[in-house]
């Protein structure tokens, strides 16, 4: 409650003048289509959200109608790059003093809009009603404060992965995300804006706010103007950080001389806030007053709130409002606070995306005959600032330029964004997952492995240029593509760049948020599928060695063959453009084939090697249905997986086969793998059997990753998953089974084969480069699974 | 806990100078026979507790034996008056100022007494130990802070009738007395002295400290100090019952321009302390004593009832220096807690709270006399009211008698315990009328007894007609009971 804190008129006496010119391509992105509004006013931030249609291209193949003259082409399909119209979120958060040449900006954009209404939400809402409507021509309708909060609370906690943080200041990563939770009900919100206000929420649209404080934010800031004559809330949090509140504060130790065990009281305990104030003779300097407020007001909130869990019995306690928002200082003492009152049993929960929740509930509100909650939605790296490019506190080098001296305040600490993507279809649980509440996909949380960030980070900049050149090669006829991959580049390096000092600006930074990220800045500059002509070459040879290489697997006894069909996937799997090592093979040996690829392969045994254990269980009866994530284009799902398919559905296991629903790298595609399952079909009777009968077919993952995230999969796939009482998965590829799903736990059998084509990781993994991971695990119910880590 | 303040040096600074008489008829009554000495000392005051026996005049009737000669007399009984010998506790509390004094005046007259310790508790036991030590010739022996305050509060819960009271500044009694429960266990106690300590009492022996907060009574002085430049904890108090706290906080109508129906926030309802004063131009001193008080009692508040609920307790008692005496700090966190508990819970204030450490650690020495088995019973006559040292009540009193507060308690000779035919113990009230909820009832009764007295002086003096000294005793008597009822009209309680 009480965001607005009536303190708008000193907020801006303090901040720069208001003109300045707004850079249109960076923010208000897309108000032409902007079709709702909402606006959440704070004390000092303005929070705009609209929602908008996207214009991208989008790659599509399709299958070249072979009766028409067009057949005399040795292609299997054609590529086209079409129009598609998606939905956007975007959120926009700016300081009070530009809500006027803002709302200018946004009348002069705003073109095809239909729109009559702005959802408004936030104390200061009704200050700035007037303005509004005399702006923007639009009517201005009040929301519910508490109930936004709550509405946008709920969304963000169900939409964006790793929205959810805990804050520990001197562990090697200050911020451990926390894994989305298939239910998020219920919870605490602890809001600490002027005041406190505790929330309980138990359901989409069930909340009470069972208990508030009046000691909060405005508190510290009001008492702690008296008491320093610091007017500025920031300024009075750098004091705070600055001081030492044992002079001020009466501890046990000042009256007890030292701990007072009975009564498990340690002598560091503040027993009174301030209670050496009254007797000092001299004052005290600014900054152990500062500290000593900081400290009283945090420890209060932190016991009211643990006592409220506790009488509600909650264990899910989020805490924002300004008093926290982007201020590591507080976040540490509520941190502290909660840990002591709680012996550890309540752990103070952070919100990435805590100072929109106002403007994201307010646009749902107005927004509700498009069923936002219908769909799942996605944030987009590309135009989204990430975590604390506001705050001054956390890079010291930003502080030195804007938070000394407002008036070089830079573009990006003034405006920061949020955009999120509708995504196609709902996401939801693989429903195999042993459990999904602990599932964690990334094998490596780069913000808690300096060593293992900064290789990557250096990785994905070195292969900068190579994404580049091919990203402009799949456009060869479009004279604008330079001028827009240069554009890419620039984002993409900045990126990383801000990565490098902001490890958690995204929630945490994994191999598969550097591989998303640059996905989403591709997109972003119409660079929908770079890889499209590349897949196509390769899948048009790979077609041509299949039934050859189906026919020399059938002349293998039933032992070697089940061995080459393992080795024909891994063979397979060597060819992967994201890999750096591979990329320069094939681009330098465009000759290098199957065969050789077989022969790179490392002999068994393997780095990881459970395939005894595989042949012991082929021997057994077949499995009822296998789930198989594939990976790359050409040689690997052509040569590789449908041969090994092949072989499942004659031992009469079902096949589901999960691809990509859009690209990424040279990842197959849902669509893609559509074409080429009908084309095998027609050389293959097995094939053509198995789609006939419905016995193999194809899903789409719902992911344009080159990972895998087995929380967030395609709602189609989770029902053919559940129907057809799939007893096998099968994830392949570095992506998708070591980067991420190394140690995923599921509730069947599984299996996860990777080759190594990193030479970093395969030190890492005490491995070479080309060595084999071939992980069969079976759940701990049934037999021993052995299960092999890596040494 | 934390009573004791550290405030101590700043405290003496601005209180009178150390030396004065003490008058020996008034205070410290019985010094020759005490027994057994416990002392408390706290931030600001001292509290001195001893056993002692008293020798008193009893009027004892016999039947005459009419086999034996005297038995020619008409009369059924014949009437003696005897030398009776019966146990008493004193307690004495006075500014630590004082100390010095008052363990001379201890020393001067202690005659008949084979104590060799002093029980010693409260934040400043080890700062006067050695002076003690010194003066009386006693071996300090510290006892646990918190287990004396738990000892002191159960034993004046079970002995002292209309010990607990709950505060109604508006009502027509500010006090409404609670009667004494058959059973007094559980409850919560709250301390604030300089922090608060939040203790729950479950038995006798047995109690935990359950919680606390460091925003406390020192929390109040020490801010305001810095505030307001007001050092003294009274003259705070005052400046506070003075303001305005609006033009300090931040109201929920202030930013909502009204009330948050729909999480049901009143208008008027504090959304932040202080909200208002970042951008304040001016600042009122009072106005920030008014602000920093309803802070501070609305977080007790609402930390009393959360650890209430939590531990499914519905008597919580709140002592310690913050609420000792002090009707305003009574006052907030009384509506501190009808606020956050809706009614379920009421705050209860103790008429002896201050005494509650000395008794426990007089208790704790005294253990072998086993004072738990007998009942006492308050000594009206030596003992000093309610609130004769608040200077907010009553300021005719205020400039004379700050100094020095006493409590006497009597040990009955008989454990003492409820009729077992009483159909419902806890709500008995023997008396019919309270006349201090009975402003005509009271008039009247005190102007009767008033009337009285000269009827009642002189039949005590013809009941000892062979004494000389009898007439000057009458008139003692006479003075001391016309100024109990002087003292009752204005403060009824």
């Amino acid at each position: 409650m009480a965001e607005w804190s009536g303190l708008h008129s000193s907020t801006s006496r303090h901040t720069m003048d208001k003109s300045i010119t707004l850079p249109p391509d960076e923010i208000f992105r897309n108000l032409e289509n902007a079709k709702r509004f909402a606006i959440d006013i704070g004390g000092s931030l303005t929070k705009l959200a609209y929602y908008s249609t996207v214009q991208h291209k989008v790659a599509k193949v399709r299958s070249f109608d072979h009766a028409t003259k067009e057949a005399t082409s040795d292609e299997l399909y054609e590529i086209s790059v079409q129009e598609e119209v998606t939905a956007r979120l975007h959120f926009i958060k700016f300081e009070n003093a530009y809500i006027e040449t803002c709302l200018d900006f946004v009348r002069d954009h705003l073109v095809n809009t239909d729109t009559k209404v702005i959802k408004a939400t936030g104390g200061g809402a009704h200050k700035f009603k007037e303005l509004i409507e005399r702006k923007l021509g639009l009517r201005v309708d009040k929301e519910d404060e508490m109930t936004c909060l709550i509405k946008g609370c709920n969304f963000v906690l169900r939409n964006i992965p790793h929205e959810a943080f805990v804050y520990a200041k001197h562990a090697d990563s200050e911020f451990r995300f926390q894994t989305t939770q298939p239910d998020i009900f219920p919870y605490l919100l602890v809001n600490i804006g002027s005041g406190v206000s505790i929330v309980k929420v138990e359901s989409e649209d069930k909340f009470e706010r069972i208990g508030g404080s009046s000691i909060g934010g405005g508190t510290f800031w009001g008492l702690g103007a008296l008491l320093t004559k610091t007017k500025r809330f920031d300024e009075l949090l750098q004091l705070a950080s600055k001081g030492q509140h044992t002079s001020v504060d009466m501890l046990v130790k000042d009256i007890y001389g030292g701990s007072y065990g009975s009564l498990g009281l340690t002598g560091d305990l503040i027993a009174s806030s301030f209670g050496k104030s009254a007797t000092a003779d001299k004052g005290f300097p600014k900054e152990d007053m500062a500290k000593s407020l900081l400290h009283m007001i945090s420890n209060d909130i932190g016991q009211l709130a643990c006592l409220y869990a506790k009488l509600h019995n909650l264990s899910r306690v989020y805490f924002g409002g300004f008093f926290i928002r982007g201020h590591p200082v507080t976040m540490h003492t509520i941190t502290y606070s909660i840990n002591f009152f709680t012996k550890g049993e309540v752990q103070a929960l952070f919100l990435r995306h805590e100072g929109y929740l106002g403007a994201i509930g307010a646009f749902l509100k107005g927004a509700e005959e498009d069923n936002p909650n219908q769909y799942s939605w996605g944030e987009n790296y590309a135009g989204s600032s990430g975590l604390m490019s506001v705050s001054p506190d956390m890079n010291p080098m930003q502080r030195a330029r804007s938070g000394t001296n407002p008036r070089h305040h830079c573009h990006h600490t003034k405006f920061d964004m949020l955009e999120m993507d509708r995504l196609e279809r709902k996401l939801v649980n693989l429903p195999l997952l042993q459990d999904a509440s602990s599932y964690i996909p990334d094998t490596v949380d780069l913000a808690e492995d300096a060593l293992a960030r900064e290789y990557w980070l250096y990785c994905f900049e070195e292969a900068l240029d190579g994404v580049v050149k091919r990203a402009l090669a799949s456009q060869p006829d479009m004279p604008e593509a330079a001028e827009r991959a240069e554009k890419f580049r620039q984002k993409y390096r900045h990126k990383l760049q801000t990565l490098r000092h902001q490890p958690f600006a995204y929630g945490s930074l994994t191999v598969r948020s550097l591989l998303d990220t640059r996905e989403h800045c591709l997109n972003e500059f119409n660079f929908p599928d770079p890889y499209s002509k590349i897949k196509q070459r390769e899948n048009d040879m790979a077609l041509k060695y299949y039934q050859k290489v189906v026919k020399s697997l059938e002349e293998l006894s039933w032992e070697e063959r089940q061995f080459a069909l393992i080795r024909g996937v891994l063979a397979g799997n060597v060819f992967d453009w994201g890999a750096k090592a591979v990329s320069d093979v094939l681009e330098s040996e465009p000759e290098f084939g199957f065969e050789q690829a077989k022969r790179k392969l490392e002999e068994r045994p393997w780095l990881v090697d459970s395939y005894d254990q595989w042949f012991e269980r082929l021997k057994g009866p077949p499995h009822k249905c296998a789930l198989f994530f594939v990976d790359n284009s050409g040689l690997d799902i052509i040569l590789g997986v449908m041969p090994f398919v092949r072989e499942l559905l004659s031992r009469g296991t079902e096949v589901v086969l999960a691809s990509n629903s859009a690209p990424a790298l040279n990842d197959v595609t849902n669509g893609e793998l559509q074409i080429l399952t009908e084309s095998i079909a027609a050389m293959d009777p097995v094939i053509q059997a198995g789609l006939r009968e419905d016995r193999l077919t194809l899903v789409q993952s719902g992911s344009s990753s080159p990972c895998l995230d087995l929380s967030r999969l395609d709602k189609v796939l989770a029902m053919v998953v559940r129907e057809r009482k799939t007893d096998l998965v099968i994830i392949e590829g570095m992506g998708r089974a070591i980067h991420t799903n190394y140690y995923a736990m599921l509730s069947c059998e599984s299996l996860k084969m990777a080759v190594i084509k990193n030479s970093w990781l395969a030190d890492r993994l005490g491995g070479k480069l080309f060595s084999v991971v071939f992980k069969y695990e079976v759940p701990a119910a049934g037999h021993d699974s052995e299960a092999l880590t890596p040494p | 806990m934390a009573e004791w303040s550290g405030l101590h040096s700043s405290t003496s600074r601005h209180t009178m100078d150390k030396s004065i008489t003490l008058p020996p008829d008034e205070i410290f009554r019985n010094l020759e026979n005490a027994k057994r000495f416990a002392i408390d000392i706290g931030g600001s005051l001292t509290k001195l507790a001893y056993y002692s026996t008293v020798q008193h005049k009893v009027a004892k009737v016999r039947s005459f034996d009419h086999a034996t000669k005297e038995a020619t007399s008409d009369e059924l009984y014949e009437i003696s008056v005897q030398e009776e010998v019966t146990a008493r506790l004193h307690f004495i509390k006075f500014e630590n100022a004082y100390i010095e004094t008052c363990l001379d005046f201890v020393r001067d007259h202690l005659v008949n007494t084979d104590t060799k310790v002093i029980k010693a508790t409260g934040g400043g036991a080890h700062k006067f130990k050695e002076l003690i030590e010194r003066k009386l010739g006693l071996r300090v022996d510290k006892e646990d802070e918190m287990t004396c305050l738990i000892k002191g509060c159960n034993f004046v819960l079970r002995n002292i009738p209309h010990e607990a009271f709950v505060y109604a500044k508006h009502a027509d009694s500010e006090f409404r007395f609670q009667t004494t429960q058959p059973d007094i266990f559980p409850y919560l106690l709250v301390n604030i002295g300089s922090g608060v300590s939040i203790v729950k009492v479950e038995s006798e022996d047995k109690f935990e400290r359950i919680g606390g907060s460091s925003i406390g009574g020192g929390t109040f002085w020490g801010l305001g100090a810095l505030l307001t430049k007001t050092k003294r904890f009274d003259e705070l108090l005052q400046l506070a019952s003075k303001g305005q706290h609006t033009s300090v906080d931040m109201l929920v109508k202030d930013i909502y321009g009204g009330s948050y129906g729909s999480l049901g926030l009143t208008g008027d309802l504090i959304a932040s302390s202080f909200g208002k004063s970042a951008t304040a131009d001016k600042e009122f001193r009072c106005y920030m004593a008014k602000s920093l008080l309803h802070m501070i009692s609305n977080d007790i508040g609402q930390l009393a009832c959360l650890y209430a609920k939590l531990h499914n307790l519905s008597r919580v008692y709140f002592g310690g220096f913050f609420i000792r005496g002090h009707p305003v700090t009574m006052h907030t966190i009384t509506y501190s807690i009808n606020f956050f508990t809706k009614g379920e819970v009421q705050a209860l204030f103790l008429r002896h709270e201050g005494y509650l450490g000395a008794i426990g650690a007089f208790l704790k020495g005294a253990e072998e006399d086993n004072p738990n088995q007998y009942s006492w019973g308050e000594n009206y006559a030596g003992s000093s009211g309610l609130m004769s040292v608040s200077p907010d009540m009553n300021p005719m009193q205020r400039a004379r008698s700050g100094t020095f507060d006493m409590l006497e308690m009597d040990r009955l000779e008989r454990k003492l315990v409820n009729l077992p035919l009483l159909q419902d113990a806890s709500s008995y009230i023997p008396d019919t009328v309270d006349l201090a909820e009975d402003a005509l009832a009271r008039e009247y009764w005190l102007y009767c007894f008033e009337e009285a007295l000269d009827g009642v002086v002189k039949r005590a003096l013809a009941s000892q007609p062979d004494m000389p000294e009898a007439a000057e005793r009458a008139e003692k008597f006479r003075q001391k009971y016309r100024h109990k009822l002087q003292t009752l009209r204005h403060q009824p309680l």
